[in-house]
């Protein structure tokens, strides 16, 4: 999913690759780069669920404004990946409803 | 507190634009931006701007953004990032969130710049993931390099679904279709034409009923609207995408104008603020500039913001009458050629029948994206030529003439206005270099030679895909409408640095496919 190169962009700065845990699981991304990209890029849709219905939400805006995108971020719900940058060792997990009762 | 003479909320185009005029004028000004990188969308706008030279026409967005923001921070101008504003009062103080605390800032003089949110129509399933902005599509690939799918449904054909849409062909993604639930395309006939020919239909009348799917979207089913926006049972028609992109237009972003208390006033959907020609609100030394002010290309945004930051600087006494005066008419035009022409905002909701120069306009591009064979020759573009000669299907009056400039033997005219449609001379001469098909924002200029011998032609293409086809390589000659002509082979690939990435393809095609070849597609790899 990633674009390497680009007809109008050129090729993709290399980034570092850091590894962060989603639900517990490693998974890698680029150091720097929105959390919302690397979840993209790793192929991961979904990133909460409502609290009445449980229906999936993920990334909606991309720029902070509609904070569709929300997860549970080093233990901190509500936290909009697409403007939070991507850190080595993060753990992100999926939000349900509110994120009542996360440690 | 801390104080400056010029507060400007956002680093866009207008904001940034601001905040270089008044910066250059001694002002000590202060740029507060939401995002944790400036520019606004501009960064974002991989494609040539319309206009003429002295709007950056034929630049790219990314480059104007670079070029702006470097101008801004040379001049002075402080630009805080990852600062959102969080409130505006009327006695020119703002609120800005900073990290986990507030700040406080005072300006003898505030411009906002804060732009537009995208609308969101809602239909079954529009929360799925895998639903998103266009705008959120842009940032994937452009900031981020991350494609948002690899089938992508668009619904609205303006300029930014439109936009939105070609960008998506170029980074490698698969576009099932354009949808519009208004009857006609609502952006530039060039812009629509350069994805019908790559094979993108279009469908016109329709819209979403609804998206489905598990945890992500899978599919979509579209529907035909009648003239009063109602789903026609019956005529539904399904997509399999694991992506719709919604580009329904934009919203003027008025939350801190409001506030303030800046009178406002209703424009067809939207509130948007009461101004003067220099963008001053109700409110003296505050002043709305691009689109926060009325929705528009970011070409106007940057002029709004450099007669806001001039207003600013005047107002404050860093300038004389004389200075201000002079540089004020000089902006003034510059907008007000921006504003001609068929798309202009004073026209909006209008429905043109003909060109300002009487032509019919092509109700095949209007509901299809493509001209038809037929009506291509209506238009002062294209004319039978001997030798190698341009064929320019612009057909729709838009404000922009680089082909005009491009041209080293005078070959293209545009004359009555930046708005009119460009015109092939003949007499000129054409010495097929190519460079009007290179800088031609809607590539809507071909080559064509008709006798290339044996009986076939050659047509040259913009081209602004990866990989580039090689000098022999067989591929497709497609049509307007995206359908398959015939085999056709590669006989140049030319890509020199004033064509700014856009290659020139020329390809071989049996003579009576002439006027009919105008893309080359690649053959898929068995």
């Amino acid at each position: 999913m990633r674009l390497t190169n680009h007809p109008i962009l050129g090729p993709a700065a290399p980034g570092r690759e850091v590894v962060f845990f989603l639900d517990g699981v490693a998974a890698t991304g680029l150091e720097g780069e929105p959390l919302a990209a690397a979840l993209k890029a790793a192929g991961v849709a979904v990133h909460r669920y409502t609290k009445k219905h449980r229906r999936p939400r993920g990334l909606f805006c991309a720029v902070g404004r509609c904070t569709d995108c929300v997860m549970v971020v080093n233990g901190r719900p509500n936290v909009r990946v697409c403007v939070t940058p991507l850190e080595e060792g993060m753990r992100v997990a999926t939000q349900y409803g509110a994120g009542e009762g996360v440690k | 507190m801390t104080r400056y003479d010029l507060i400007v909320i956002g680093a866009g185009p207008a904001g940034l634009s601001a905040a270089a005029e008044a910066a250059g004028a001694g002002l000590r000004v202060a740029v507060f931006d939401e995002n944790a990188k400036p520019g606004g969308q501009l960064f974002k706008q991989i494609h040539k701007f319309f206009g003429a030279k002295e709007h950056k026409a034929k630049i790219r967005g990314v480059k104007i953004g670079a070029e702006l923001l470097a101008e801004a921070e040379k001049r002075g101008a402080e630009v805080f990032l990852n600062s959102p504003v969080a409130g505006l009062y009327k006695e020119r103080e703002i609120l800005v969130r900073r990290g986990e605390g507030v700040g406080h800032y005072k300006g003898d003089a505030i411009i906002v710049a804060t732009g537009a949110q995208e609308n969101m129509p809602a239909f079954a399933g529009w929360t799925l993931p895998g639903v998103m902005g266009a705008g959120a599509a842009q940032t994937l690939m452009h900031l981020h390099r991350v494609k948002p799918g690899k089938r992508v449904l668009m619904l609205g054909s303006g300029n930014v679904g439109l936009v939105v849409g070609f960008q998506l062909r170029q980074a490698g993604c698969e576009l099932a279709a354009v949808l519009d639930a208004a009857p006609r395309i609502g952006g530039y006939g060039v812009h629509a034409a350069k994805l019908a020919r790559t094979g993108v239909p279009f469908y016109l009348s329709h819209s979403i009923v609804r998206a489905w799917g598990t945890d992500k979207v899978t599919g979509v089913v579209a529907g035909e609207v009648d003239g009063g926006w109602n789903f026609i049972p019956g005529r539904e028609k399904q997509f399999e995408v694991d992506t719709v992109c919604i580009a329904a237009g934009l919203a003027p972003a008025t939350q801190l104008l409001k506030m303030a208390g800046c009178a406002m006033r209703a424009a067809g959907a939207d509130w948007l603020p009461v101004c003067s020609a220099v963008g001053e609100t109700s409110l003296p030394g505050v002043y709305a500039a691009g689109d926060v002010s009325g929705i528009e290309e970011a070409s106007s945004a940057m002029i709004e913001g450099r007669l806001a930051g001039g207003a600013a600087a005047r107002k404050l006494g860093f300038i004389g009458p004389d200075e201000y005066e002079e540089r004020r008419q000089v902006l003034l035009a510059a907008l007000a050629s921006l504003r001609e022409g068929m798309f202009a905002p004073q026209k909006r909701g209008q429905i043109s029948a003909q060109t300002d120069e009487g032509i019919d306009l092509s109700q095949t591009l209007l509901r299809k994206g493509y001209l038809e064979e037929g009506e291509v020759g209506k238009y002062p573009g294209v004319k039978p030529a001997a030798g190698i000669h341009p064929v320019i299907e612009c057909t729709q009056n838009i404000p922009c003439n680089p082909c005009r400039d491009a041209c080293p033997q005078g070959c293209i005219k545009v004359t009555g206005g930046i708005a009119a449609l460009p015109e092939y001379d003949d007499r000129a001469g054409c010495a097929g270099c190519g460079l009007c098909v290179a800088v031609c924002p809607g590539q809507a200029i071909f080559l064509l030679n008709e006798d290339a011998g044996d009986g076939l032609a050659e047509v040259t293409a913009p081209y602004e895909f990866l990989p580039l086809p090689q000098k022999g390589e067989l591929g497709a000659a497609l049509a307007r409408s995206g359908e398959k002509l015939c085999p056709a082979e590669v006989v140049r690939v030319k890509l020199a640095p004033a064509f700014d990435r856009t290659a020139l393809v020329t390809f071989r095609v049996p003579r009576d496919f002439a006027m009919r070849a105008r893309f080359w597609q690649k053959e898929a790899a068995a």
